[in-house]
């Protein structure tokens, strides 16, 4: 936690720095009354002092036994959850192309069978019902609009 | 006091049309599935589904939605009782004698003191909600700018100081969020702010795709991660056997009106939430108790008095909400972003500009608690046998859930980009302890906070004096200043202690 935490207030500090130059970059008060940088400004600057707070309180803080060990999970977990996030990505990009039904048919066919490991039974099943579901509340009871590909579907 | 009346025969006119009955409904039966669900939290559940309730009038989206929240306060009790596992967090200080009492064979008199303790507790909250909502709004109608920023000040405050034992990083993460308010045109100059040229930005970073991120995604990537332990329980659960018996109903009155007077005056306070309302009535309970030993080896006014004290909550929060406009946590946060997309302005007017929907939602409340108490006692098995459900198969769903949800909200994909970003924010933050209520709660009421300081200063021309001269604002200033610092005066204080005892 230790390390982790000395990085967030590195990563922070550096945030804030963005924010109070864009910041300065924008129209100033005026006699008028506060800009729009106005607020931005003074949060970028109240944002660099609980950075440095928490970097410097990290970095005096006495390291644990199990600070040597990452917050992060093992690699395991991590693949796993790079898989989720790998997925719902090209999710994200292909839904335009494939078309709602069949994109999130693939979707959903890849977390349970991917990412779970499931057998081939039981993710066709939930990917049938859980695409034939989503599509009845969403387009047919709520009448929304889904991307649709080529073939209008 | 006639006044009243009318308005609440006007509610019940509302909150009974078939249409609002049926929708409290499916929201109590949602809430009550989502509390029962480990892995899934009200806050989730609520911001999930918004998208859901864009076709319904305004009204009946927000009946659902409260019928969502308080139901999963109902549901929550469950799981900590039979198998040790809080389906949600405001039920953690549940399962400490609720599960004792389930060990000890008496699994239906907890089950049972819970349900009607959340009855009691939550129609208390109602009524006091009843009573104090409308006045306090009157009250507010004279709140001007100072006042506001002196509001939403103390609520940003108090949700970072309130909502865990991380008070620095719960600043950081509201600053960040008021950060990400900023991002779009700025509404009095019309400048456009933090949107690095995409024009997708110019609107601002869509409330609902944050909230889901920030929630449910990372939600989804923690429970991968540590995979969710099934438990199961196969207590036999007859509807005679969940009813306390008198000597259980003794042991817990002082715990029920205990527990529902501070759950909802704390209820009511920005930033304090049900968690912390069931954690504090539990710890009173314990203090006040002739037999404190007792506690954690199966004592029901330990199963009442936290169970009480959450529904109470419930209704306490929103007290704020619909007076004032300021959510008081995570769930109730999302709401506000719903009560807006729908077209309702929270706020002192909303009782004069929209009587029909504030007193709809009053009273569908009161029908909520007894469609909760139904389907909390007779049907509890069925919950049991819900616990089957595997998070594998509620995983994907959630997850697609959301995503559809998110594109219905605006029919647009990059919205799925910001819950994708703010899935991974959220994962972080989750991972190095930084609180995602205070960023929530930061973006929705952002712009309130901005508009309210800049018109203030404007008035004052820039003196921020203006703060602290007007009664109302110095007094929220000063309740902001105390909660602001006193995590570092706690740190003093326990030095000193500690000086004077070495010395």
């Amino acid at each position: 936690m230790k390390k982790a935490e000395m990085i967030a207030g590195i990563v922070l500090l550096l945030l804030s720095g963005l924010v109070i130059f864009s910041a300065l970059q924008m129209p100033p008060s005026t006699s008028f009354g506060p800009g729009a940088g106005f607020l931005p400004l003074w949060l970028g600057v109240l944002l660099a002092v609980l950075a440095t707070i928490l970097f410097v309180s990290a970095w005096r803080s006495q390291a644990k036994v199990q600070d040597g060990e990452s917050v992060f999970p093992g690699k395991q977990a991590l693949f796993a959850i790079t898989l989720v996030l790998v997925g719902l990505a090209v999710y994200i990009l292909l839904i335009d192309v494939l078309g709602y039904v069949v994109d999130t048919f693939l979707f959903i066919m890849f977390l349970v069978k991917v990412v779970e490991r499931e057998p081939w039974s039981l993710t066709l099943k939930l990917a049938v019902v859980a695409t034939a579901g989503l599509f009845i509340v969403f387009h047919t009871l709520l009448g929304i609009t889904l991307p649709s590909n080529m073939f209008g579907f | 006091m006639l006044n009243l009346f009318d308005n609440i025969v006007m509610g019940f006119q509302v909150a009974t049309s078939w249409e609002n009955i049926l929708f409290c409904f499916i929201g109590v039966l949602i809430g009550t599935l989502i509390g029962v669900l480990p892995g899934i939290g009200p806050t989730t559940g609520i911001a999930i589904l918004i998208p859901v309730t864009f076709g319904m009038s305004g009204t009946t989206a927000i009946i659902t939605l409260a019928g969502i929240y308080y139901g999963a306060m109902y549901g929550g009790s469950t799981t900590s009782i039979l198998i040790n596992l809080p389906g949600e967090s405001a039920s953690v200080m549940t399962m400490l004698d609720g599960y004792q009492m389930a060990k000890k064979g008496r699994p239906g008199p907890a089950l049972g003191m819970a349900a009607l303790a959340s009855f009691i507790a939550g129609t208390f909250a109602i009524v006091m909600l009843t009573l104090i909502a409308p006045p306090l709004a009157s009250y507010a109608v004279s709140f001007g700018p100072p006042e506001y920023f002196a509001l939403t000040f103390m609520g940003l405050t108090l949700v970072s100081t309130l909502g865990g034992d991380k008070p620095l990083k719960a600043y950081i993460s509201a600053i960040l969020g008021l950060l990400v308010a900023c991002v779009g045109i700025d509404a009095i100059s019309g400048v456009a702010r933090f949107t690095f040229d995409s024009m997708y930005l110019l609107d601002g970073v869509g409330f609902i795709g944050m909230a889901i991120g920030l929630f449910a995604v990372s939600e989804i990537l923690v429970n991968i991660e540590e995979p969710i332990k099934q438990v199961f329980s196969d207590a036999k659960l007859g509807l005679r056997s969940l009813f306390p018996n008198i000597q259980d109903w003794k042991d817990s009155f002082g715990a029920l009106w205990r527990g529902s007077l501070l759950g909802f005056f704390i209820g009511t306070l920005p930033g304090s939430g049900a968690t912390l309302c069931s954690f504090i009535a539990y710890a009173v309970e314990k203090k006040v108790s002739k037999h404190p030993e007792k506690f954690g080896t199966g004592a029901i006014e330990g199963v009442a008095a936290p169970e009480g004290a959450n529904n109470a909550a419930a209704g306490g929060a929103m007290v704020p909400l619909l007076t004032l406009g300021i959510p008081s946590g995570g769930a109730t946060a999302v709401m506000l972003g719903a009560l807006m997309i729908h077209g309702l302005r929270p706020g002192p007017m909303l009782f004069s500009t929209n009587p029909d929907f504030v007193w709809g939602l009053i009273a569908s409340m009161y029908i909520g608690n007894v469609f909760l108490v139904i389907l909390n006692m007779p049907l509890v098995g069925i919950w049991v046998q819900l616990l089957k459900v595997p998070y594998k198969v509620l995983m994907p769903l959630i997850l697609t859930i959301a995503a559809t949800g998110i594109f219905a909200t605006d029919n647009n994909i990059f919205d799925m980009w910001v819950m994708f970003f703010f899935g991974m924010v959220g994962y972080v933050m989750r991972k190095l302890d930084f609180p995602a209520a205070p960023m929530v709660l930061a973006l929705v009421i952002g712009r309130l906070v901005e508009m309210s300081l800049r018109q203030s200063l404007t008035i004052s021309h820039g003196s921020i004096s203006i703060f602290f001269t007007r009664p109302i604002s110095s007094v929220l200033i000063a309740i902001a200043m105390i909660s602001l610092f006193s995590p570092l005066l706690r740190r003093l204080w326990g030095r000193y202690r500690a000086s004077r005892v070495t010395a």
